[in-house]
C-alpha cells in the first residue's frame, strides 16, 4: 500500500522539487520521519492521460518554523494555542527536496534519467512500494541505474552519500545484483571515505 | 574453472600493450606472469597470450593510516567508514604476445588490444606448457632445463629447442655466483640425454666442469641402449699441432714482438711452410724445429746486424714461449683427433686452468678454426673418413669466460674465427655457446649474434647496459628483473623459446663443481683436535734410529 507523504509546493528547476510533508490533521496516516528519510524513492503524480508519475529521490530535508527568531511577548501560553489558534501552529512544516530521476508512464513503461514531463504544484507525493522500486530498476537487460551519474553530479556535499544510500537499498531489494552493486558501492565508499582523507584515487 | 582476474581497461602505452584493472587479491599478477584473453581474429575466436610488464596501484590509503606500525591501515579505514574488500586495486600493463599458431609453431600478434571489459585470465598451466616451448619435453631436440618461475615447481616445464641453440648459438650471462656454470651444466646434461645425444665440447679455463664426468653413471641421463660419455682433458692431454698455428697466432703468442721481428717471423713462417710442403705435401705440418731453423736462416741471410739481432730475439721468444713435448699442449706431429673430441653422446671438457691466458686464446682459436674447416670440408664432401678434417656430425662448443676470447674493443686471435662461426656456423653445423660474467667486456657484435640468451642475475650497471643493447628479444620489463633474480633463476629468450620466459633452472643430476671454497669453515677447522695433532706430528723432529747393539754386530 502506498503512503502519501505530502504535496509539491515549489520547484527550483525541471528536476528539483520541494514537497511539504503532511502534518497532523491533514491526512489520516501522518508520515513518520523514516517514511521521508534521505534517499527514499517517491512518486510524484503527473497530470494528463497516461502520463503516469515521476520517480524521485528525497535528497534534502528542511524544517520550516516561522517561530524561529520571534522572541517577542506572547498573549497566550503555547499549550492554549491549540484551542484558540490551531492555524498558527500549522505553519510549522517539514519540507523535503526531491530530485526527479525518471518516470513510469501510465502503461508501466520505465524511463530513467531526466524526465521530459514536469509535475504541477500540489502534485501528490507518495512513498514508492518495493514492487514499484524493483520495477523501476529492472529493464529487459537486467538492472538499470542510468540515473546514478545525475545523482552523483549534483552540486551538493550529500550527493555521494545519497548515491551510497540508494545502492544500499537496492542491494537489499535486488539480491541477484548484489555483486554489481557492491562494485559501485565500493567505489563510492572509497571516494567518500578515503579520498577526502588524502587517499589515492 | 579459470576465473577472470581482471578486466581490460583500454590500450596501453605502446601499440602492442593494453591496460587492465585487477584487485589481484592473491597477488598472482607478478611482472613476467602470463595472462590470456579471448578475442575474435578474422572471425575465429582465439586465446591471446600476453605478459604482465608493469603493475601500478590505483588506490592507496593516506600515508598517515600506516603511521603506527602496530595498527593495520585497513582497521583505520574501517573506522572512517571504508570496509571494502578492494582497498588495493591495480592497473596492470600487459604486452600482447599473440595467439599460438600450431602450424607455424609461433605466436601471431592480433595487432589490436582487447575490448574494454574483456575478462583477463591467468594463463592455464597446460596451455603454457604447450605454447611457451618450441618443443615438448621428451621430444627429440628438447632440453627441459626448468620450469616457469611464476608457477609451482614443475607445473609448466620449459623445454628449449636444442636444434635452435646448436645452430643459432647461445649466450649465458650472469654475475659471479649467479649460477651460470650450473645452468650450463644442466643444459649439457639435457643435451646428452637419450633424446638429444649431442656432441659437445666445453672450453673450461677454470676447471669447473670436471664433475660432468659423472654423466655416464647417472640413470636419468641414459637409457637401456644409450649411455652418455664424458671426457675430461687436462692441460697436456689435448694436443695442438704447431703447424696448425697461423702466423697471427705466433705473433700474438710471442711477447713484445717488434715490427722488425714480425717481418722476420713472416718470412720464416713461409719458409717453414715450404719445408712442410716439400716434406709432406701439406703446408701445415711444419715443426717447431723447422720454424726455429727458418728463423735462424733468416737471421743468417740478413746482412744488417740489426736484423740478425731481431731474428735472435725472435728465436729467444719462440723457444721460451712455445714448447712441444710430452706434457705440453703443442706438439710437432700429434694432434688430438676431432672425432675424439666430438662424438654424438659425448661431452668433452677441455680444462685450460694453469694455461697462460694468451696460450688459452691461441689454443681456442686453432681449435675453432680446425672445427669450422672440418665441418666445411665434410659438408662439401672434400674429405673422407679418416681424414684429419673429417667431422660428419654437427657439434656444439661451450666457451666459458667468453669475454677473454672475444673482448670488447680489441681484435684478438679468437675474435675473427668466433665471429665467422657465429655468422656462418649455422650452415655447417657448428654451434657456439658463450658464457660470461662480464658482458660489458664482451664484444657486442659477438653477443648480439647469439640468438638464444640465458640471462641470470646481473648487478653491474655496465653489464646490464651491454645486455640491453645486445639482446633485442627481451623487453625492458624483464631486463629490469635482472638484478633481482636469485640463484637458479634465469630469463630465457631468443630462438630456442617461443617467447621470453622467467625460468627456474632445475637441479643438476651431476654434482656441481663450481662451488666456492668455504673459507670460514676451513679457518675454524684449523683449530680442531685432528688438525692440531697433525700439525704437531708434522713439526716433531725426526727420531734418529737407535744404534744397534754391538752384541749383534758382525765381526
Amino acid at each position: 500500500m502506498t503512503l502519501s507523504l505530502g504535496k509539491i509546493v515549489k520547484s527550483n528547476g525541471h528536476t528539483d522539487y520541494v514537497c511539504q510533508i503532511y502534518g497532523v490533521h491533514e491526512v489520516d496516516v501522518v508520515p513518520q520521519p523514516d517514511n521521508y528519510a534521505l534517499g527514499t524513492f517517491v512518486s510524484v503524480e503527473l497530470t494528463g492521460k497516461h502520463a503516469g508519475y515521476l520517480v524521485g529521490l528525497i535528497y534534502d530535508t528542511v524544517l520550516l518554523n516561522p517561530d524561529f527568531g520571534r522572541l517577542g511577548p506572547r498573549l497566550s501560553p503555547e499549550r492554549e494555542l491549540m484551542s484558540f489558534a490551531p492555524d498558527y501552529l500549522n505553519e510549522r512544516a517539514v519540507l523535503v527536496g526531491i530530485n526527479a530521476i525518471g518516470r513510469i508512464d501510465g502503461e508501466g513503461r520505465v524511463y530513467q534519467g531526466v524526465p521530459l514531463l514536469a509535475a504541477n504544484s500540489d502534485a501528490l507525493v507518495q512513498q514508492m512500494t518495493v514492487e514499484q522500486i524493483q520495477g523501476f530498476h529492472m529493464g529487459a537487460d537486467g538492472l538499470n541505474l542510468t540515473y546514478l551519474p545525475v545523482v552523483v553530479q549534483q552540486d551538493s556535499p550529500l550527493a555521494y552519500h545519497l548515491a551510497r544510500t540508494v545502492l544500499a537499498q537496492l542491494a537489499d531489494l535486488l539480491p541477484d545484483y548484489q555483486t554489481e552493486l557492491a562494485v559501485l558501492a565500493d567505489d563510492l565508499n572509497w571516494r567518500t571515505q578515503i579520498g577526502p582523507m588524502g587517499g589515492m584515487q | 574453472m579459470n576465473q577472470p582476474l581482471g578486466r581490460a581497461k583500454g590500450p596501453g602505452p605502446t601499440p602492442h600493450s593494453f591496460l587492465f584493472v585487477s584487485p589481484d587479491v592473491e597477488q598472482r599478477l607478478k611482472v613476467g606472469e602470463f595472462i590470456t584473453y579471448e578475442a575474435s581474429v578474422d572471425g575465429t575466436w582465439q586465446t591471446i597470450l600476453a605478459r604482465v610488464i608493469e603493475r601500478r596501484p590505483l588506490r592507496l590509503y593516506p600515508d598517515a593510516f600506516s603511521g603506527d606500525p602496530q595498527i593495520d591501515p585497513n582497521h583505520v579505514a574501517a573506522i572512517v567508514g571504508y570496509s571494502g574488500r578492494t582497498s588495493e586495486l591495480f592497473e596492470i600493463t600487459a604486452e600482447v604476445i599473440g595467439y599460438y599458431d600450431a602450424d607455424l609453431r609461433d605466436f601471431i600478434n592480433p595487432r589490436v588490444p582487447p575490448h574494454v571489459g574483456t575478462p583477463i585470465m591467468l594463463a592455464e598451466d597446460e596451455y603454457l606448457s604447450m605454447v611457451l616451448s618450441r618443443v615438448q619435453p621428451g621430444e627429440v631436440g628438447a632440453a627441459t632445463i626448468g620450469w616457469l618461475l611464476s608457477r609451482a615447481r614443475g607445473e609448466v616445464p620449459i623445454a628449449i629447442d636444442v636444434g635452435a641453440v646448436a645452430s643459432t648459438h647461445l649466450a649465458i650471462i650472469a654475475s659471479t655466483g649467479a649460477g651460470k656454470s650450473y645452468t650450463a651444466s644442466v643444459l649439457i646434461e639435457e643435451m646428452l640425454k637419450p633424446n638429444n645425444r649431442a656432441a659437445v665440447l666445453v672450453i673450461d679455463p677454470h676447471g669447473e666442469y670436471d664433475t660432468l664426468a659423472e654423466l655416464a653413471n647417472h640413470k636419468a641421463l641414459g637409457s637401456k641402449r644409450y649411455r652418455p660419455e664424458a671426457r675430461i682433458y687436462r692441460p697436456g692431454d689435448v694436443k695442438i699441432r704447431v703447424g696448425a698455428l697461423e702466423q697471427g697466432d705466433l705473433r700474438y703468442l710471442l711477447p713484445n714482438v717488434s715490427e722488425r721481428m714480425s717481418y722476420v717471423l713472416g718470412r720464416a713462417y713461409r719458409r717453414a711452410q715450404q719445408m712442410s710442403r716439400s716434406r709432406s705435401q701439406q703446408e701445415d705440418r711444419w715443426t717447431l724445429n723447422e720454424l726455429d731453423e727458418a728463423i735462424q736462416r733468416e737471421g743468417e741471410n740478413e746482412e744488417d746486424s740489426f736484423d740478425r739481432g731481431s731474428a735472435n730475439a725472435l728465436l729467444w721468444r719462440l723457444r721460451s714461449t712455445i714448447k712441444t713435448g710430452r706434457d705440453q699442449i703443442f706438439d710437432d706431429q700429434e694432434q688430438t683427433p676431432l672425432d675424439e673430441l666430438f662424438r654424438p653422446g659425448r661431452c668433452t671438457v677441455m680444462q685450460l686452468s694453469q694455461v697462460e691466458a694468451r696460450q688459452q686464446q691461441v689454443i681456442v682459436a686453432a681449435l675453432l678454426r680446425r672445427i669450422f674447416n672440418a665441418r666445411l670440408r665434410t659438408k662439401n664432401n672434400s674429405v673422407d673418413a679418416g681424414d684429419d678434417y673429417y667431422l660428419p656430425y654437427p657439434v656444439f662448443i661451450l666457451i666459458e669466460e667468453a669475454h677473454n676470447f672475444a673482448p670488447a674493443g680489441a681484435d684478438i686471435v679468437t675474435t675473427g674465427i668466433l665471429k665467422k662461426i657465429l655468422a656462418e656456423g649455422r650452415k655447417f653445423g657448428v654451434g657456439v655457446g658463450l658464457i660470461s660474467q662480464r658482458p660489458g667486456k664482451l664484444d657486442p657484435d659477438v653477443l648480439s649474434q647469439c640468438n638464444t640468451q640465458f640471462l641470470l642475475r646481473i648487478v653491474n650497471p655496465v653489464d646490464q647496459a651491454r645486455v640491453r643493447e645486445s639482446v633485442e628479444s627481451v623487453g625492458r620489463d624483464l631486463l629490469n628483473e635482472l638484478p633481482a633474480l636469485t640463484k637458479g633463476q634465469a630469463i630465457i629468450s631468443g630462438m630456442a623459446v617461443n617467447t621470453p620466459v622467467l625460468c627456474h633452472i632445475r637441479r643438476r643430476h651431476t654434482p656441481h663443481g663450481g662451488e666456492d671454497i668455504p673459507a670460514p669453515e676451513e679457518w675454524v677447522a684449523y683449530f680442531d683436535d685432528a688438525h692440531e695433532q697433525m700439525r704437531q706430528r708434522d713439526a716433531a723432529p725426526l727420531q734418529q734410529p737407535r744404534r744397534r747393539s754391538r752384541l749383534f754386530k758382525k765381526e
